[in-house]
């Protein structure tokens, strides 16, 4: 099928779909952002669309929005359609103040999971009901949203210089002071005794310890 | 989990055990690059896994906005830097739709030979490096023998040995010498009798379908779910090649070649060996490729006449959206390109093929020993240049 | 103790050529690949170019057996703090090869990388430059015998110029006024 009969089916099952717009190159569907899960669910189970794949998430920031696009794939039927949702900018909208919200497709699709998260680190949309939107690219502790158009470059992270000209870490020298030595050991002194064998330890019901602490996001 | 019945754990009351973490990377021989995999095991076994990337990241989407759409190609190149004229070829493309022009006849088909060059090239090292994995050594060998044969005849026309930037928006960028076409059926013949040698030392080793048979077993409907593109795909049992059903290139309508898919041989469908097996095989197919191609080169030009018109100062095209999809050896890369007039997109958003692959890690690792671990990662034959971009 | 004391007379240069020569002729390094140029050595590594026949050819896994990190790939800020945690855990003496454009100098990331170091320089020491991108396979080899002619003319126990000692105690200071500190952002 081509685009046209995909958008007249999906606009007569699923309400809060758009035009098929065709001025552009390839074409594209906008979608509410309420209807966006209906509609992706809608592709890939009706028999005649069977869009089998998500193929591409993308999120474009534009001056008076920010889209995303979803590229949907069929295998069965050798057919895709593209499929957006669009956040109008708020007056005064900028990288810090705007955080645009869509509902997340990683119920629908598993392949939405890492290609929203990188949409969410690399252009700060966020993706409600998605079930871990954490950085994927960049650090867990850096700070703002690279791929808008008015990110400001960072001069370093975390005592990395990330500037052409910054002065090197080994020429800097080190913030920490140097580790106390040991005080030596009297005469004497006896060694310290070995740790006690495994048997004296306590053993949980089962032989297995309770399920240590989550450990997050924590990279070390 | 079905995997974790085949390992029996031994529960006794006056066993003290507890679970280990275990971090995998990103400085390891086996993770093909840098990855990260923060493991969670029981003993042996591993029981959660989650992928940590990020360690390649080189802001290639941000760059893409700020240089021109020539300029970009050497940073396709980079993405999947085993497959550099693959990526081009895409993005090439892409721009091609954009500004509505079509590259000529001879530089299509010179297109196609140095793709599949490629992708043989590309093939070889998933096959020296999983015998690397597995700890068979000799493979490696083997393969950079024959890849200094297929980068010395891509070299000829390039100018380089790796990152080629040869496949250009509108044709390639330099003509091939006299010899070049018979020097490509020659390295065909004498590849085909490399290759029943690769079998000897890996396929039909029993170690190795020991290692590797039944081992991470992706079913159909995951694959489709997560994504997953190429030889992953197709190890599946889904006959899916976007050159066979969704030709980007017309001279692939018009060569004959087989698409080879995952058929269980030596244990379930979908594991370790059938991914491995089908991109032996696609091998085999490019040689196939090839072959017909070079007999089909017309004379002609190699650049669109009205594109070197137009490269005499940065492309601009029209205000248009376009996205492109082809087939690399590792899987389906797409290029989405938002054009708003300028020399540069506003939008430049490349979807590895191999960032999705992996992104089926975590589902497949948990039940598996360390070593299938390996296996797993290994035979999903991931790139960090594409997964980080 | 006896290192960089003794006075630098015939005997003692004999026995330091002696430890160059073998140092040089031995360096192991360390199986570390980031992006495109740890392809080109892995090409260094296999036959054709075969890096066994300097002595080079055993790659070790771990830092801590390894004298050599050959730094391939562009370093961004997440693997910066890793490849100074390798750089750290290697045993001296220790050498560093910085292979690429990307750890050069930034290589082509070097204008619009918002999370790329500018050369791995900036982060640990470095011996040899090897340019290119990727550096041909010749190239890292050439970087490689360089390498081996840099340590040959090591002072290992004659006493020249400055003890590593007094050059601590120039680096230990930071500079009154550094460059591009705190600048940006």
């Amino acid at each position: 099928m081509n685009e046209d009969a995909l958008h007249a089916r999906l606009a007569a099952a699923v309400p809060g779909v758009g035009v098929l717009d065709s001025s552009v190159k390839d074409p594209f569907v906008v979608v509410e952002p309420g209807a966006l899960v209906a509609a992706l669910t809608f592709l890939r189970d009706d028999p005649a669309c069977g869009m089998e794949m998500l193929h591409n998430v993308t999120a474009v920031e534009r001056p008076e929005a920010m889209e995303v696009v979803y590229h949907v794939c069929s295998l069965s039927q050798h057919h895709s359609l593209t499929v957006k949702v669009r956040m109008p900018r708020p007056e005064g909208g900028t990288h810090d103040t705007w955080i645009p919200e869509v509902p997340s497709v990683a119920g629908v699709y598993a392949s939405a999971d890492w290609h929203e998260r990188e949409q969410w680190d690399l252009l700060g949309v966020r993706f409600t009901g998605h079930p871990d939107l954490r950085r994927i690219l960049l650090p867990p502790e850096w700070k703002g949203h690279p791929l808008r158009k008015d990110y400001v470059y960072p001069g370093e992270h975390g005592g990395i210089p990330l500037e052409l000209d910054a002065v090197p870490l080994y020429e800097r020298g080190s913030d920490e002071p140097p580790p106390e030595p040991h005080p030596p050991r009297p005469p004497g002194t006896p060694l310290v005794q070995p740790p006690a064998p495994f048997s004296s330890r306590p053993v949980a019901a089962g032989g297995r310890t309770a399920e240590p602490g989550a450990g997050g996001g924590e990279p070390h | 989990m079905e995997a974790l019945e085949l390992y029996t754990v031994d529960e006794r009351d006056d066993l003290y055990t507890e679970e280990l973490k275990l971090n995998l990377g990103p400085q390891h021989p086996s993770t093909h690059g840098v990855l990260r995999v923060e493991l969670k095991m029981d003993g042996e076994i591993i029981t959660a896994s989650r992928c940590d990337i990020g360690y390649l990241h080189r802001c290639a989407e941000k760059i893409g906005e700020n240089v021109s759409y020539l300029q970009f190609t050497p940073y396709t190149d980079r993405m999947d830097y085993l497959a550099a004229c693959n990526n081009e070829l895409a993005w090439s493309l892409a721009v091609e739709k954009l500004l509505g022009v079509e590259a000529p006849e001879r530089a299509q088909w010179l297109r196609v030979i140095v793709c599949e060059l490629n992708r043989i090239a590309s093939h070889l090292i998933a096959f020296g490096t999983y015998g690397i994995d597995m700890g068979a050594n000799t493979p490696f060998f083997y393969a950079f023998r024959e890849r200094e044969a297929v980068m010395a005849l891509l070299e000829r026309p390039s100018g380089a040995r790796m990152l080629y930037n040869y496949v250009r928006p509108g044709g390639v960028a330099h003509d091939i010498d006299e010899s070049w076409l018979s020097d490509v059926l020659a390295f065909c013949g004498e590849f085909e009798k490399r290759w029943a040698e690769y079998n000897q030392l890996l396929t039909t080793n029993r170690i190795f379908i020991g290692r590797t048979a039944n081992v991470g077993v992706l079913p159909r409907d995951m694959a489709l779910a997560w994504g997953c593109t190429g030889p992953v795909l197709r190890g599946s049992g889904v006959k899916w090649d976007l050159r066979r059903d969704v030709p980007y290139l017309w001279p692939y309508d018009e060569i004959e070649f087989d698409v080879p898919v995952g058929e269980g041989t030596h244990g379930t469908l979908g594991d370790c060996w059938d991914r491995y097996w089908v991109r032996m095989r696609e091998m085999m197919e490019s040689i196939r490729i090839i072959r017909q191609a070079c007999a089909r080169v017309p004379s002609g030009d190699f650049m669109d006449k009205a594109m070197v018109r137009m490269y005499k100062s940065p492309l601009k095209p029209g205000k248009g959206e376009v996205y492109m999809r082809c087939e690399n050896p590792r899987g389906e890369l797409g290029f989405y390109i938002v054009s708003d007039g300028g020399t540069s997109p506003l939008r430049c958003r490349a979807r590895g093929p191999s960032f999705c692959n992996l992104s089926v890690l975590d589902a497949l690792l948990p039940g598996c020993m360390i070593a299938d671990g390996v296996a797993v990662i290994g035979s999903l034959d991931i790139v960090l240049g594409e997964v980080d971009r | 103790m006896l290192n960089n004391s003794l006075p630098d007379v015939a005997p003692v240069k004999a026995v330091d050529g002696l430890v160059g020569w073998g140092r040089g002729s031995s360096i192991w390094p360390m199986t570390f690949g980031i992006a495109c140029c740890a392809i080109e050595m892995m090409a260094v590594y296999a036959a054709t170019f075969d890096l066994d026949r300097f002595g080079a050819g055993v790659p070790r896994a771990t830092p801590r057996q390894s004298d050599l990190i050959i730094v391939p790939g562009t370093v961004n800020a997440k693997m910066a703090v890793r490849v100074r945690r390798l750089y750290d855990q290697m045993a001296e003496p220790r050498y560093v090869i910085a292979m690429g454009a990307c750890v050069c100098g930034g290589g082509p990331y070097v204008k619009w990388g918002y999370n790329t170091v500018k050369g791995v320089h900036k982060v640990i020491p470095v011996d040899i430059f090897v340019p290119g991108c990727p550096p041909r396979p010749e190239a890292l080899m050439d970087g490689i015998l360089k390498l081996k002619e840099k340590i040959s003319r090591e002072a290992v126990f004659a006493r020249r110029g400055k003890t590593a000692r007094e050059m601590e105690g120039r680096y230990a200071q930071a500079p009154a006024a550094a460059p591009g500190r705190g600048a940006g952002a």
